[in-house]
């Protein structure tokens, strides 16, 4: 048992992380607490694909010396999924300053009271 | 069988169509604008007429505009049965077309160029369903209708109306969708949706089990415009609308196309040998039997007299659709012919009811004690019609009937045959009535009505003389107030107590000896309304007459044995 | 030329920039670029659409590295259809923006922008890069739900964002797994490699979940549709019409070019439970969606509940995969873009106009703007469903595509919501034509102060009806109402490309 969680740890908090980002997404009323939320959900599935390209036994077609190789195809994914996530997120916080321009506030509830006023 | 193309069909249905246009475009000069509507109608006649000869003579005229879903052709095709649907919408509409010009300008109605508009869209569906060359395209026109109505049943913009119109939507979409459920499973069965006289071959050999759930779904939907029981209930909340709308829409072209579509359904999709087989031509006729039997029950009770006209239609209907179930040669044709023939003598009643409507503001029945003084022509018009809605000979609705009953007879269904005479009966009752008040009743003093509140009727049934002549504390229809019995929202125009009143306004209080209340004599010359109504009144009485004393110089008839011997092999 | 592909996407992100920078030395002259770079990509996507009905599908590697290393470029009839959709509504919505605004270039850098994202969907055959595609379609919609300027629509975009981010997410997680099976991303390689290793095998499994659950957030299928309300309602209406004609549509078209293309017929085959998950969402779509529609008040949430309905449809044709559903799926995408964008921009036009934003605010609205009310009217029974228009053809097709398949009760579901559909427009219909405004005089500006979700801007912005606003939303009302005629003949080019997606 212990062997099989050891085994496969990363697998383990990848799915730790996507849990805790999907709690923090929608159990927090902060918004900028949910933009964190949904950054830890991204860092779950990045971790899962670099944590994927670790392959037993495989080869390199360059190098010939032995030693654990990595597949760079999921990192150079990554990379771009990264790049993504970091607009994401950036217009993300956009949103939160203008709402809080607008409203004064970045509580759900209290958002959800001032606009049922509009 | 020939086919002959033709642009002759398409031409039918687009002429009224196209007539949308310049109707709305001359919106508020309305003398132009009433001109393009008869001049339609009067082109649309033509063209429908022209193939009369043709159709007589074993042709069908076809427009095919190519596929239209794979497997399906766009086809519109003038066969015997389509024509008898399309010739009698054209007539119809020519005829309305006046009276409607009359009705609406008496009244001063608001919204006359939308009514026009739409009304014409009605008339260019209902030939559309009745040139339909297949299940499909019927369907498209079927639900093309629906929405063309749809302006007129909530003409009036009141709660009511738009009440009624809501109920319409709902209940004609339904059955669009019970139809269009058929005609895919009617598809995915036999391939073809084409109308073929004796019914698709394919169908034949397909699952029972599915072929009669295509059957029942198609019944059921074209059975919603039928106002077979327990979908009618739209037909009556519907009369809201302008009578020329109930006329022809709510007698002739929607629940035409209804029954219509059971008729298609009947000869060219299934076929009355296939249907005998799956065994269900017996519960359709059930259910025939059973609403024209209530359906007169519920007419007795109706005050209001377009409501009860309401309820006769719901009634006569199902005679043609029994007549359409009972699968006999005899009772097809009798089901068929009615069709016309019920158009004819129900529009006059209608029309009738409009024009006392237009004249007096009278609309129940109550009110209308002597008022054969006011309307004499009219009134005769309306005798002769009920007249022959009850089947007494020398009207249309004998010889349809006629039929009816030596059909039942020889399918052996004397059940049904029963049905159909007791129906026959209570037409009497409740048309005789209205016959009675308004010639031989005067306001002040009215009598019992046979079978309504006296077995006998007139003098002789009369209740007891109450010593102080005040009322009979049993009687129910003397109590302050007025007993609504008629459905309709108390403040709408001539109901209940509004009517009451406004019957009273028309009456003529200085004259007649001893002050006595009267209606306002009016001659037998046409002094009692405009002749934009007189006319097409009289021109509907005149055509049930045709039809019942000579009805194989009416054209119709042929047509009809026409279409039966096409579809059965046997000519009757 | 089968070079011109790359141009597809390539064409409206150099507009994008190009307008951005323009907008540098003057403002609102985005528009103009705009114009100009959809003129070129609909003719680019008409041609190219030309070529593949009739030479076939085209393929495209780019930067020469070899299939399956490289990324490839595909399109096939399907993804052809979707790029002149695509073109056409964005071109038509331009000519309604022009003036309804917004004006700002950025704007009009990212309506180019999302173009591409979309496009890019459509075209390629690879499936990380259908994610990056998905995201970049995912941040332009975002920023442009965001482009109203109140409040309202700040959050409603934030709440896009976050749903619509899980969705992608999800999506990639999906694609790894799938990745991890195979060690492929080609989406042709995918297909072949997975059927290697097993259609039953977990790791397939979990992979279709995760992508078919990803992309059922992005379509908007009921109980994963919460964005999509507020996100139409909350944007201006030039871009609710553009994401709602488009964003969903292109979803459904990720959505099935990975059940049909990546993990093929085979698969739900050997899967009876995935094609069950498809069924149940279609069903479940389709009852909600327009109970919820006929709940709403406010004209663009009702229409928004609408596409969740509608959207239905499409995942039942996908969730039948047989020939004539399948048409029936592309029929009714095509159909419901224009139908919904025609929807969505006569509700602008209205609110231009009258100012009106509630069902109620639409009783007699037939004789304050008359061509509008007639254009809803045909738009709206286009989608109920009325023959012969096109949400007829649709449903035709897949109805009886369904009946072929013998799924009876999802077939009883589609049949029903002919019903459905008609019961939320019914009531409009009835306001616009057979009720008298409450009170023409104070009715417009009553609504703008409390009816108005975008805030003074968009009155502000485009307080007049201008003919380029009549003329789109004709078009889009003569096109609902005549496209049904087109249908066969789109069947029959549609024919090779399912060929290869059902072999």
């Amino acid at each position: 048992m212990i062997d099989l969680v050891a085994a496969r740890v990363h697998y383990l908090v990848t799915f730790l992380l996507l849990g805790i980002g999907t709690y923090m997404m929608i159990g927090n009323r902060n918004l900028v607490k949910k933009v964190i939320g949904m950054n830890v959900f991204q860092t779950g599935i990045f971790l899962f694909f670099i944590s994927a390209a670790y392959i037993e036994g495989a080869g390199s077609p360059v190098l010939s010396s032995p030693g654990p190789y990595v597949s760079p195809l999921p990192h150079v994914l990554i990379l771009t999924a990264i790049v993504v996530g970091v607009s994401l997120t950036a217009v993300a916080l956009g949103l939160v300053v203008r709402i809080y321009d607008e409203y004064g506030t970045l509580e759900t509830d209290v958002l959800r009271e001032v606009r049922a006023d509009e | 069988m020939t086919d002959i193309a033709s642009l002759r069909p398409i031409a039918a249905v687009l002429v009224s169509a196209l007539a949308i246009v310049p109707i709305l475009a001359s919106g508020h000069r309305s003398n132009i604008r009433e001109s393009w509507s008869v001049l339609a109608a009067v082109t649309m006649l033509g063209i429908v007429a022209s193939m009369v000869p043709g159709v007589l003579d074993g042709n069908v005229y076809v427009t095919d505009f190519g596929t239209f879903l794979p497997g399906i052709q766009f086809a519109l095709r003038v066969d015997p049965l389509g024509l008898l649907f399309g010739l009698l919408a054209s007539i119809l509409w020519l005829v309305t077309t006046f009276y409607s010009i009359g009705y609406m300008r008496g009244l001063g109605e608001h919204a006359q160029t939308r009514y026009f508009a739409a009304f014409a869209a009605s008339v260019s569906s209902a030939v559309g369903v009745a040139f339909a060359g297949n299940l499909l395209v019927l369907f498209v026109f079927y639900e093309l209708l629906t929405v063309a109505t749809y302006p007129l049943v909530a003409h009036d913009e009141t709660d009511e109306a738009r009440a009624a119109g809501r109920k319409y939507l709902a209940y004609t979409f339904a059955g669009g969708v019970a139809v269009f459920a058929g005609a895919v499973l009617v598809f995915w069965l036999s391939g073809t949706t084409a109308f073929t006289p004796g019914g698709i071959a394919e169908l034949a050999s397909a699952d029972p089990v599915l072929a009669r759930v295509a059957f029942a779904l198609l019944a059921a939907g074209f059975g919603v415009k039928a106002a077979l029981m327990p979908m009618h209930s739209w037909l009556p909340d519907a009369m809201v609308a302008p009578t020329p709308v109930s006329g022809l829409l709510h007698a002739v072209a929607v629940v035409k196309s209804g029954v219509f579509g059971i008729a298609r359904l009947v000869l060219d999709v299934f076929g009355p040998d296939l249907i005998g087989d799956l065994g269900m031509g017996l519960p359709l006729a059930a259910v025939a039997a059973f609403t024209l039997t209530v359906a007169s029950i519920i007419a007795l009770r109706q005050d209001n007299l377009k409501r009860r006209l309401a309820f006769s239609t719901v009634s006569q209907l199902s005679y043609i659709v029994l007549g359409l179930a009972v699968l006999d040669p005899m009772s097809l044709v009798g089901g068929l012919l009615h069709i016309p023939a019920h158009a004819f003598m129900k529009l006059t009643l209608f029309f009738c009811a409009g024009a006392l409507h237009v004249e007096t503001h009278t609309d129940d029945i109550s009110n209308m004690a002597g008022i054969g003084q006011r309307m004499p022509l009219t009134m005769s018009a309306f005798a002769v019609a009920s007249m022959g809605m009850a089947g007494i000979p020398l009207v249309a609705g004998f010889v349809s009937k006629y039929f009816l009953l030596i059909g039942t007879i020889s399918a052996g269904q004397a059940l049904f045959t029963g049905a159909l005479l007791l129906s026959g009966i209570l037409n009497i009752a409740y048309f005789w009535p209205v016959v009675y008040t308004a010639f031989f009743e005067s306001p002040t003093e009215s009598d019992e009505k046979p079978l309504v509140s006296g077995v006998l009727g007139g003098r002789f049934g009369g209740r007891d003389a109450v010593t102080d002549g005040g009322t009979d504390p049993d009687d129910p229809d003397e109590p302050e107030g007025h007993r609504d019995d008629h459905g309709f929202a108390p403040d709408h125009e001539g109901q209940g107590i509004q009517d009451d009143i406004d019957a009273a306004e028309q009456l003529d209080h200085d004259h007649g000896e001893e002050h006595e209340i009267d209606w306002e004599h009016r001659g037998w010359r046409g002094g009692e309304s405009t002749w934009f109504m007189l006319a097409p009144i009289l021109f509907a009485a005149a055509g049930s007459l045709a039809l019942g004393i000579a009805p194989d110089a009416a054209v119709f008839l042929r047509i009809v044995r026409l279409i039966v011997a096409g579809a059965t092999g046997v000519s009757v | 030329m089968s070079d011109l592909a790359p141009f597809l996407i390539a064409l409206p992100i150099l507009g994008s920039v190009v307008a951005l920078l323009i907008g540098l030395a003057r403002s609102e002259t985005g528009w103009p670029v705009a114009v100009v770079a959809m003129i070129g990509q609909t003719g680019l996507a008409a041609w190219l659409a030309y070529q593949v009905f009739t030479g076939g599908p085209i393929e495209y590697v780019v930067g020469g590295f070899e299939v399956p290393y490289g990324i490839e470029l595909v399109i096939d009839g399907l993804s052809a259809s979707m790029i002149v959709l695509i073109a056409t509504v964005a071109l038509g919505v331009l000519a309604y923006a022009h003036a309804a605004g917004p004006r700002s270039n950025p704007f009009y850098g990212t309506y180019l922008l999302l173009v591409a994202g979309l496009t890019g969907v459509c075209i390629t055959g690879d499936v990380f890069n259908m994610y990056v595609f998905l995201e970049i379609t995912g941040l332009a919609a975002y920023a442009l739900v965001a482009s109203g300027r109140s409040g309202r629509s700040a959050v409603a975009a934030l709440k896009y964002l976050i749903v619509g981010t899980v969705g992608a997410s999800l999506f990639l997680l999906g694609v790894g797994y799938a990745y991890i099976a195979t060690g492929t991303l080609n989406m042709a390689d995918l297909a072949a490699k997975l059927a290697a290793v097993g259609y039953t095998s977990t790791l397939v499994q979990t992979a279709f979940a995760f992508v078919v659950i990803g992309l059922f957030i992005k379509v908007a299928v009921f109980p994963l549709h919460t964005w999509q309300p507020e996100a139409y309602a909350g944007a201006p209406d030039s871009v609710s019409a553009f994401i709602a004609a488009l964003v969903s549509t292109v979803g459904a078209y990720a959505l099935a070019r990975m059940i049909l293309s990546v993990f093929t017929v085979d698969f739900l085959a050997a899967n009876p439970l995935a094609r069950d998950l498809l069924v149940a969402g279609a069903m479940v779509s389709i009852v909600a969606g327009s109970a919820l529609a006929v709940a709403q008040t406010e004209i663009k949430r009702m229409l928004a509940y609408s596409s969740v309905s509608q959207f239905g449809l499409v995942l039942a044709a996908l969730s039948v995969t047989n020939r004539t559903a399948l048409i029936g799926a592309a029929v009714h995408l095509v159909g419901h873009a224009i139908m919904k964008g025609g929807l969505f921009l006569t509700a602008g036009l209205v609110a231009t106009g009258t100012g009106a934003r509630t069902v109620d605010g639409y009783e007699g609205l037939s004789d304050r703007m008359p061509i509008a009310a007639g254009a809803f009217a045909v738009l709206a029974l286009a989608m109920v469903g009325v023959p012969p228009m096109v949400g007829f053809a649709g449903k035709w097709y897949i109805a009886l595509g369904a009946i072929e398949a013998q799924i009876w009760p999802l077939a009883v579901v589609i049949l029903a919501s002919t019903l459905l559909t008609l019961a939320y427009f019914a009531r409009l219909i009835e306001r616009m034509y057979f009720r008298e405004a409450a009170s023409v005089g104070d009715g417009p500006t009553a609504e703008a102060e409390t009816g108005s979700p975008t805030g003074d801007a968009v009155l502000a912005d485009g307080g007049r009806v201008t003919a380029g606003m009549y003329l789109a939303v004709l078009a889009a009302a003569v096109l609902a109402a005549t496209l049904g005629v087109a249908v066969v003949e789109y069947g029959r080019l549609l024919e090779p490309t399912l060929e290869l997606l059902l072999a």
